[in-house]
């Protein structure tokens, strides 16, 4: 008990602090008048109030954290945090029940985007903006815990990265410094927000609609307020400035803050991810937009390219809007959108998947196994620019995607003993791991995810945190190990 | 041309050997009467004469092999034998074109038991025999690569397992430890093959059948002589026979070798594999009869025991006979078959896939770097029995296992591109790369690959191919330090 005792301590300040989230949408409620009110006014009472009592009982544990309890903590905050999140939907929504609640919440806050609602256009605004304001919390919790929390604990090869993160990482305690990287980076991740939504504003949407789709896109989540997603809003214009900003969003944040700290655009060349991830991309859509008008789908080019870049550009930063549902076109691009979704997003972004720093690395790893079957003898680096990469990290890299892949099989075979049929079982799972939002099949853009029974819901919502917290954090709180003396 | 001249050189005599195999089918279609009796002749002839001239051309360069010429040997045996094979085919029914005449051979030697001809009850025994003959080949060819060849140019990890050879190979010329190890290794084989061949006549197979059945079971190749593979004789004895040949093939033959010398048990108590083969295979024989019993597939459990242990051991070990339309169970069922057959064949057998040592390893390194999360300084070796493993093997193993994924991830994609249906694309690339012969859907066991375009067929030639060669052998073919002088 005294081993946990003080991660509740933090865990209780974090949950009084996340009260506060709710003021947002109580504010637009209370504006609008939309009848929801109570359910926020609940929400905050009950998670403050046991924040509170948290934080009283475990006072007396209070002591510096270190690297064992930071698994512990970030695995309590994203399990328990969407509970609270849950509250304002199982208020306003009594037939909702706690399964479905639990899994839209975490979907929110893993920034994943995959619903178990429709009818979201007769919602009230505020409901809405707050499904989409667990997004945008979400990648405020997932930028620091990629930048500063994941390298410090050193999981899947994420030491490589400290030496990218903007404020100096030599010290050992864990809180000064966290606090002091993720002030920065939250307020370049708050400025660039706040840019999108004046676009889609000034864009043609109205307040509520921009202020609900900037969250979802910075946060790369991919919840809307429509059940059509962005295709509602039908708008070459509109359908530009969420590219655009999925984009920035998929970059790891640490480049803009340096690019903004600096004010010139050098950071981004220097960052080794972007060119691969616009050059995959680029590639990706060109080949697409031809596919789609080879099969006949489309018959302008002008209107193929432009379905072909939203939606991949949606689906490949694990974002997850649509404009059209892509799951009637030929079988090839919607998989060849899942399997971009795996590792296009930068290491420090919002994004999900692999990251494209470990895809890199996974390539010249192998390059350099086949090399040396050629050279037996020699000694042959990986390198990123112009370092080698350690042994250790590459190691870590490694066993980091066996466990991805590995965890992929393991989820789609459990989905599909439960009676899912082959193929969306395993969309939803890579969708699920990703983060990405709505997979193929039954789950595919035109539906949603209320179609699973609630062991394949929970399957899911597991999946979601996994992918999120990049497996070793969740699977190592799970070991034996780490609960041995 | 220098660099090519020596390689030439053994690959003619290796034709001039093979032309003699086709003496055993021109004998039996002399003995039978059957039509294809000219169809041998000319093989016979045209093979033994370019394979002569070959070796009379590379005779001037002749010089001791180094092992980059391996890797071209290796490959160049694997794709011009199935060359020549395909002409007692092409000469009987010229209208089944090369496309197609190519796949059943490389199908044949890679033993992976696909088979693109139906009808072939009525097909004339000399042919039936020729398709088994090379699977039986195709099976010896496979154990000098898995025992001698592959370990010597350290593809995948594969230097693991010089220790286990049992004659010197201290010494670094290729040919004359390759000649030893493979006589011993390929008597067992042998004496194994007549074993299963009298145990079928005895179950009440013909002599023919028998024979044929041996061929293909020993060395886990699944052609049959029945367009109902082994379900036309639908006798539970034969399936059991069957069953043990499978699974004794499925085990290193070194170990076999071992045991047969020191006439005890003990060799397969020391063999790291063994037990997970066997433990794996009876786990889910139990598991998938219960699954698809509760389904209702089946209404009696034992006669879903017995079609689930038959299909189950003969898709895990990579043989492919079926004895029932398995295509029909719940998705999950052949699904799990699929993922076994990636698994389960030990590293010395004639079987596919990862092999069991890989995955044994890969599984240990994640346990690993799950402990390192938890202890970062600790040096937690990895180990096989109770030596360590050094990370070197480690490296090339994660890079295989990184490889095989992407392959199958790749030319998943690509049949997906041509038109095919995820789960027939999916499942044909699998069952493909692991040569383990019928996938699902539209090439299920109740129906062949004659409904592939020929762009599909290549690509599953072409994916057959890589399996066999454990992908590097190829892949290191198109780096450019392969040719640089």
């Amino acid at each position: 008990m005294s081993q946990i005792l003080p991660v509740i301590h933090i865990l209780s300040k974090v949950m009084m602090l996340f009260a506060f989230a709710f003021v947002l949408p109580l504010g637009v409620s209370f504006a609008l008048d939309d009848g929801a009110q109570l359910a926020y006014d609940e929400a905050i009472l009950i998670t403050f109030f046991s924040g509170l009592v948290l934080w009283l009982l475990s006072r007396r544990g209070k002591r510096e954290l270190q690297t064992r309890d930071g698994f512990l903590l970030v695995v309590l905050i994203w399990t328990v945090l969407p509970v609270y999140s849950a509250i304002p939907l199982l208020v306003y929504l009594p037939e909702m029940r706690f399964t479905d609640a639990y899994f839209e919440a975490v979907s929110g806050l893993t920034a994943t985007g995959a619903t178990v609602m429709s009818g979201l256009d007769s919602l009230p605004p505020s409901i809405n903006i707050w499904r989409t304001q667990m997004h945008w919390i979400g990648g405020m919790g997932v930028i620091v815990l990629v930048v500063a929390v994941l390298p410090m604990l050193g999981v899947g090869g994420r030491q490589l990265f400290k030496a990218e993160t903007p404020t100096p990482m030599k010290d050992s305690k864990l809180t000064p410094r966290m606090a002091e990287t993720a002030k920065g980076l939250w307020q370049v991740y708050g400025l660039i927000t706040l840019i999108c939504m004046g676009a889609l504003w000034a864009g043609g949407m109205n307040w509520i609609d921009a202020v609900v789709h900037g969250f979802s896109v910075m946060g790369l989540g991919g919840l809307s307020s429509h059940d059509a997603s962005m295709g509602y809003f039908d708008s070459v214009l509109l359908e530009f400035i969420v590219m655009a900003f999925a984009l920035i969003a998929a970059i790891s944040f640490s480049t803009h803050f340096m690019a903004f700290r600096m004010r010139n655009l050098l950071a981004y060349r220097y960052d080794s991810e972007i060119r691969w991830t616009f050059g995959v991309l680029g590639a990706s859509i060109l080949g697409l937009t031809f596919f789609l008008l080879y099969k006949g789908f489309y018959l302008d080019f002008p209107e193929a390219l432009r379905h072909a870049a939203f939606n991949t550009i949606s689906v490949a930063t694990t974002l997850g809007f649509a404009t059209t549902d892509y799951n009637v076109w030929p079988y090839f691009a919607p998989m060849w959108m899942l399997f971009l979704s795996s590792f296009i997003a930068g290491s420090g972004s919002t994004g999900g998947g692999i990251k494209m720093l470990r895809a890199v690395l996974l390539y010249k790893q192998v390059y350099r196994e086949l090399a040396k079957l050629v050279h037996p003898s020699a000694t042959i680096h990986t390198k990123l620019g112009t370092q080698p990469v350690p042994a250790k990290i590459i190691y870590a890299v490694l066993a980091f995607l066996f466990i991805y892949v590995a965890s992929i099989i393991i989820m789609s075979f459990i989905l599909s003993a439960s009676g899912l049929d082959v193929f969306t079982s395993f969309t939803a799972i890579v969708a699920m791991v990703n983060n990405t939002g709505p997979g193929l099949g039954q789950v595919g853009p035109a539906s949603t995810y209320a179609v699973l029974n609630d062991f394949q819901t929970w399957v899911c919502s597991f999946a979601m945190l996994l992918g999120r917290l990049e497996f070793f954090t969740l699977l190592v709180v799970l070991t034996p190990v780490f609960w041995r003396k | 041309m220098h660099r090519l001249a020596p390689v030439l050189h053994v690959l003619g005599l290796v034709i001039l050997i093979f032309s003699f195999t086709m003496l055993a089918p021109l004998l039996t279609a002399l003995i039978a009467h059957d039509a294809a009796q000219y169809a041998f002749d000319e093989s016979f002839a045209v093979t033994l004469i370019t394979g002569f001239a070959l070796w009379l051309v590379g005779r001037r360069w002749r010089r001791e092999l180094k092992v980059r010429d391996g890797f071209l040997l290796v490959l160049l045996v694997w794709t011009g034998l199935p060359a020549f094979a395909t002409l007692p085919f092409l000469i009987y029914a010229p209208e089944m074109g090369f496309t197609d005449a190519y796949f059943e051979t490389i199908s044949g030697l890679t033993t992976t038991g696909a088979t693109v001809m139906s009808g072939l009850d009525t097909l004339p025994p000399s042919l039936n025999l020729w398709r088994h003959l090379l699977n039986w080949l195709g099976g010896m060819g496979i154990i000098v690569l898995a025992v001698a060849i592959l370990p010597l140019l350290g593809i995948g990890g594969r230097q693991l397992l010089k220790a286990e050879l049992p004659g010197p190979i201290k010494d670094s010329k290729l040919t004359p430890r390759i000649a030893d190890t493979a006589k011993l290794l390929w008597a067992m084989y042998a004496v194994l093959t007549v074993l299963c061949m009298l145990a079928l006549k005895l179950a009440g197979m013909s002599w023919f059948d028998a024979v044929c059945h041996a061929f293909a079971a020993l060395s886990l190749g699944g052609f049959s002589t029945h367009d109902a593979s082994v379900g036309y004789f639908n006798s539970p004895l034969i399936e059991a026979v069957l069953i043990v040949f499978m699974l004794l093939a499925a085990l290193n033959f070194v170990t076999h070798f071992l045991a047969f010398r020191q006439r005890s048990l003990t060799a397969y108590r020391r063999d790291p594999e063994v037990a997970g083969v066997l433990g794996l295979v009876i786990a889910s024989c139990l598991g998938i009869s219960l699954y698809i019993w509760q389904a209702g597939t089946y209404p009696e459990f034992l006669t879903a025991l017995r079609h689930v242990s038959f299909n189950l051991v003969s898709i895990a070990t990579d043989c492919g006979f079926a004895s029932t339309d398995f295509n029909t169970w719940p998705m999950f069922a052949p699904m799990w078959m699929l993922l076994l057959s990636c698994i389960t064949a030990s590293s010395g057998s004639t079987g596919g896939g990862l092999k069991m040592i890989r995955a044994v390893l890969m599984f240990r390194q994640g346990v690993r770097e799950l402990e390192h999360q938890l202890h970062p300084a600790a040096r937690l070796p990895v180990k096989i029995g109770s030596h360590a493993v050094p990370n070197q093997i480690i490296f090339a193993i994660q890079a295989f296992v990184m490889m095989y994924i992407a392959t199958i991830v790749a030319m998943t994609l690509v049949l997906l591109a041509s038109g095919l249906d995820f789960v027939s694309a999916f499942s044909a690339v699998i069952a493909c790369i692991n040569n383990a012969g019928p996938g699902l859907n539209e090439v299920g066991p109740a129906t062949n690959y004659a409904g592939l375009n020929d762009f599909q067929t290549w690509a599953l030639a072409f994916t057959m191919l890589l399996g066999r060669l454990e992908l590097f052998t190829v892949f290191v073919l198109f780096t450019r330090a392969f040719w640089r002088i």
